[in-house]
């Protein structure tokens, strides 16, 4: 419950930071140039429409995560609002779930409000059964960003936002290549391999949560892979929440 | 190591504050002097280790202070004398590196011991983008309140420290003393049983300082035990049970403000008319400190039995006497005295013998 007390605190100042009003306004801008940018496609212009739709939400999201998120704890910290936080019967674990949480929301928020407009847009072009395969890859793309979230939180409790920024972008990229780093591990000798086998496994895959290829043909993933995504997202974001509170337990605020 | 005073019992002859309103919940706690202390600190102590030298530096040396229910507890010491350390490990912002300290009974380390405390860091700082009203609503809800009671503690706190008119005003347009009496609000919004206050009236004008006083009383008045650290001294004077002096790290003294003043030798100032050229008989010279000034000069004789002497030199070398007055040494002439003793002693410690 206090949890959630932070998280609605947290959502309530993400919303007011002009940077993700700026960030939702630049996603439609960007779905209007999908539009214009259409008749250049050959035909492919719906396909279009919905693949940079859905692109936009991922990387304008990466954008708030990279900004906001890894600011989230330490801004608190360098502005001093969190001893008005911690000195109360609030435990750390649950602020940082807090923080987390209510970034998070603000993210699902800013996914369903752009692909909410994606989907109107293809609607108006005459394609509303679309409605499930945008809604399938929106969530996918909510639970990618909430998994890196989780990381630029857990960076923010120990480090400037700066270098909380660079982890998480590295992260963010191995991520999205840790498929290929698994191929490269088969073929590397046995110590190397193990190396590259943990690096694999250390980093986030992203490439589970990437169905934009499929949405935008208009064919809808299956349950197996949504519940798959689901679980590997909690289990990843469990993970590195208690990872990031175990150190922040004994971190000193002076 | 000085031993935990009695507690003077709290005041109750105050008239109500001007403007002074009711606050749901807002009764007369009663004491219990039986049921311990407040704060109890035994041995604690800090130290901090630099990440690229690891050289380790002492924050605070063993503390150990009892802070009793219900009074008023001055904690002083120049900056860096570990006053704010301590404030920050007894509300669980800094981990002690030895010793252990009990609030209310429980040990600090334990998170519900924070539920019964108010804190006011030194300096606080708030959300700009959340107004007056949503912050005290989320603070006070962070200390266990309802939603309910926490929208109407939050409004009476509003108006009691003078923010009313401005519940829906973000908190960036606060001046810097507004967001004192913001900090103040929200120390105090959840009625806690003990309140820490780390400098509550640095950055105040008078009149700040002034609410702020009329607050901590009135606090006391209810039986909450206040605990604040503080460079003003006439505030503290005024305020104070009992007084702790820290210095670099070290616990001075602890004593009931009448008791610091009471066991300091006691001193006698002569003025004594026109800055006359005289000399000080070598036999009195030792206990006489003189200072002239325009058209006067103030004799101060630190031994008090002898000035029917000095009045005699006084009288047989026909100087007359404007008045003769017992002198009260002040807190804040008694905290520079110790903070020179120390100075004194650590200077001595680092001579080789």
């Amino acid at each position: 419950m206090i949890a959630l007390l932070v998280a609605q605190n947290t959502f309530r100042e993400v919303v007011r930071d002009r940077v993700l009003m700026g960030l939702v306004i630049g996603g439609l801008v960007l779905l209007a140039v999908t539009r214009i940018a259409s008749p250049l496609a050959m035909g492919e212009g719906l396909r279009l429409t919905v693949d940079l739709g859905l692109s936009s939400i991922s990387w304008l999201g990466l954008l708030v995560v990279l900004t906001v998120g890894t600011a989230l704890v330490s801004k608190e910290i360098d502005r001093r609002t969190i001893f008005n936080l911690l000195s109360r019967p609030l435990p750390r674990p649950f602020y940082l779930f807090g923080k987390w949480l209510g970034l998070t929301v603000a993210l699902a928020t800013v996914a369903a409000i752009l692909g909410s407009v994606l989907w109107l847009v293809v609607a108006l072009l005459g394609h509303g059964h679309y409605a499930g395969s945008i809604a399938e890859a929106v969530y996918l793309a909510t639970l990618e960003l909430a998994v890196i979230n989780s990381l630029a939180v857990m960076f923010s409790a120990l480090s400037t936002p700066l270098l909380s920024a660079l982890y998480t972008l590295g992260f963010f990229l191995g991520g999205q290549w840790c498929g290929d780093l698994r191929r490269l591990a088969s073929h590397c000798p046995d110590g190397l391999k193990v190396m590259l086998e943990s690096a694999a496994n250390v980093l986030p895959n992203l490439p589970l949560f990437n169905m934009r290829t499929l949405a935008a043909a208009g064919e809808l993933t299956s349950w197996t892979h949504l519940g798959l995504a689901s679980a590997y997202a909690a289990l990843y974001c469990a993970c590195v929440l208690s990872l990031a509170a175990a150190a922040f337990e004994s971190r000193d605020f002076k | 190591m000085p031993e935990p005073n009695t507690v003077k019992p709290p005041r109750s002859d105050r008239q109500p504050l001007a403007g002074e309103r009711s606050i749901p919940g807002h009764a007369r706690r009663g004491v219990d002097p039986a049921a311990g202390p407040a704060v109890s600190i035994r041995g604690l102590t800090k130290s901090y280790r630099h990440p690229w030298t690891q050289k380790v530096t002492r924050g605070l040396e063993p503390l150990t202070l009892d802070v009793h229910r219900g009074e008023v507890f001055g904690y002083l010491g120049p900056n860096g004398a570990g006053k704010t350390t301590t404030l920050k490990i007894l509300t669980g912002l800094l981990k002690p590196t030895g010793g252990t300290a009990m609030i209310l009974g429980e040990p600090i380390e334990r998170v519900s011991s924070r539920a019964r405390i108010g804190f006011l860091p030194e300096q606080p700082y708030f959300y700009d983008s959340l107004n007056g009203l949503e912050y005290l609503e989320f603070v006070a809800r962070l200390s266990g309140m309802p939603g309910r009671d926490a929208t109407r503690a939050a409004r009476a706190w509003l108006a009691k420290v003078g923010l009313g008119e401005r519940e829906r005003q973000v908190l960036r347009k606060y001046s810097k003393g507004m967001l004192q009496r913001l900090g103040l609000a929200a120390a105090m919004v959840h009625e806690p049983e003990l309140l820490i206050l780390d400098e509550p009236m640095s950055g105040l004008d008078p009149f700040g300082r002034r609410d702020v006083r009329d607050l901590i009383l009135e606090q006391r008045e209810r039986g909450t035990t206040v605990l604040f650290s503080s460079h003003i001294l006439p505030d503290v004077e005024a305020l104070c049970d009992r007084v702790a002096i820290l210095l670099e790290g070290k616990l001075e003294r602890v004593a009931t403000v009448g008791d610091l003043i009471d066991g300091t030798a006691p001193v006698v100032e002569v003025h004594v008319e026109g800055a006359r050229v005289f000399e000080i008989p070598p036999r009195l010279a030792p206990v006489i400190e003189r200072s002239d000034a325009g058209g006067s000069t103030a004799l101060r004789l630190r031994e008090p039995e002898r000035l029917q002497e000095l009045l005699g030199w006084l009288l047989s070398e026909r100087i007359a006497v404007n008045s003769v007055t017992p002198v009260r040494p002040s807190l804040e002439q008694l905290f520079m005295a110790a903070a020179e003793r120390s100075a004194f002693q650590a200077q001595s410690e680092r001579r080789p013998a």
